[in-house]
């Protein structure tokens, strides 16, 4: 038990009087201008932020390679073997895939289907996760100065994994699809039906506004739609492992499995560019052919 | 001195939340470092120091999270100057009115945060209390009251708070 001594200087408790007053009035006025002033001067500060952020980071990083590489081998046998199944039966698809991809680009060519611009993809590590309790984000060692902004998608080879939120100078904020403010244009790739992918609190996903009469069903994969910015056109995001369809509902709905863990997702590519065309582009009259 | 702490306060507190907390969580739900930071700054040093490493340490660390910038800073501002009209107010502070204090402050937090932040539907206010604020108001509480008693039983706090409030 100890005794507080109540000797404050007037001085101090003005200043913090004074200070609140000014950061209420600036929040219920000016609240737009509050966040830019804050977004701009947070660079330095995040650039700062972000020497600790990495090394705190790298020893982690060594930390778990050293337990992946010698204690956490226990069940490697079996997992191996079932990696060899999977495998065989991938290099199978592979060449049926392969096949079909052929086939597409002589169909597209005597269509004479507009060639889709392949985008520009930038690598970076997975450095931290969200610093709260209520987004699932990700923090990517790369940001402003190597060309990410925010709004650009986030994959891995498996499939999507996100989109960008927020960034400094050199790291960047990925809001996960998993979590449920994030929405992603997706389409069910067997039957075509279009519908927004959006994530669930229990770190799922769930792709909503599937028409009525789509046949959908559990085993049916997701891909990206290519209607919103920062996600070209096919890029895996996640199997249907559930339909959820209301009495007098307009709309189904579908549960989605993400086809990428993203509490295991390590490296990343964030699309810089998707060549999608602007909403100015889409709504102009079609240039002449020459 | 009380500069370079809190200078080391703002910046050491998002690496530690981003990387080693998430490994240290309860169901899901990890502890808000910012939060015991600023009461307990707060508490000790007054309601103007409070206000500013609230302010700072909430900017830093929306910085590196999905939250609004504005929400994180005036929220953790607000406490640390709340936590400092409390400490003023205090005759004496024993361990376990800080935990129960800073698990009732958690709680309020974690009520308020959800609607500033106008989440989506599924996060309502009953999904927030017992998802979010409970478990992480627990956390809190402990967390608080293992570095109140570290710095209790290392340094002289009536004295550290009347030098700090001069």
């Amino acid at each position: 038990m100890w005794m507080v001594n109540l000797r404050v200087t007037s001085n101090a408790r003005r200043v913090a009087l004074v200070l609140a007053v000014v950061l209420i009035l600036g929040v219920l006025l000016l609240p737009g201008q509050l966040q830019s002033v804050f977004q701009g001067v947070g660079g330095p500060l995040g650039w700062l932020i972000s020497w600790p952020l990495r090394a705190v980071a790298g020893v982690h990083d060594r930390i778990a390679g050293v337990w992946g590489s010698y204690v956490a081998l226990q069940g490697m046998e079996e997992e191996n073997r079932q990696l060899k199944r999977e495998l065989e039966l991938l290099k199978e698809q592979n060449g049926q895939l392969r096949e079909s991809a052929a086939a597409t680009e002589r169909l597209a060519a005597l269509l004479e289907f507009k060639k889709q611009a392949l985008p520009t993809l930038i690598a970076a590590q997975v450095i931290g996760r969200d610093t709260g309790n209520w987004y699932k984000t990700i923090i990517l060692d790369k940001g402003s100065s190597d060309g990410i902004q925010a709004d650009q998608g986030v994959i891995t080879p498996a499939g999507v994994v996100g989109r960008i939120v927020k960034t400094t100078a050199s790291t960047a904020v990925v809001l996960l699809v998993t979590d449920p403010n994030n929405a992603i244009a997706g389409l069910i790739q067997r039957t075509r039906d279009e519908g927004i992918v959006e994530g669930t609190t229990q770190g799922q996903a769930r792709l909503k506004y599937i028409p009525l009469l789509s046949n959908a069903r559990p085993g049916d994969r997701v891909v990206t739609s290519g209607l919103v910015e920062g996600f070209p056109r096919g890029l895996a995001i996640g199997t249907i492992t559930r339909i959820d369809k209301e009495e007098e509902a307009l709309f189904q709905s579908a549960e989605l499995t993400p086809e990428v863990d993203p509490n295991r997702v390590e490296e990343v590519l964030v699309i810089q560019s998707a060549q999608l065309p602007t909403e100015k582009e889409r709504l102009s009259p079609p240039r002449p052919k020459p | 001195m009380k500069a370079f702490i809190y200078g080391v306060i703002i910046v050491g507190i998002v690496p530690v939340q981003s990387v080693v907390l998430p490994h240290l969580t309860l169901w899901g739900v990890k502890p808000d470092l910012g939060i015991v930071a600023v009461c307990l700054i707060g508490l000790i040093s007054g309601e103007l120091d409070g206000l500013l490493v609230g302010v700072a340490v909430g900017w830093a660390l929306s910085l590196f999270s999905a939250q609004d910038m504005i929400t994180g800073a005036i929220l953790k501002g607000g406490l640390g100057f709340v936590a400092g009209l409390a400490g003023r107010q205090m005759v004496y502070l024993s361990p376990l009115v800080l935990v129960s204090g800073l698990l009732v402050v958690s709680c309020l937090v974690g009520l308020v945060t959800p609607l500033a932040l106008k989440l989506n539907s599924q996060q309502d206010l009953w999904w927030a209390v017992w998802n979010v604020a409970l478990p992480q108001a627990c956390l809190d509480a402990v967390i608080g009251g293992a570095i109140y008693w570290l710095m209790w039983s290392q340094f002289n706090i009536e004295q550290l708070m009347s030098e700090s409030r001069m």
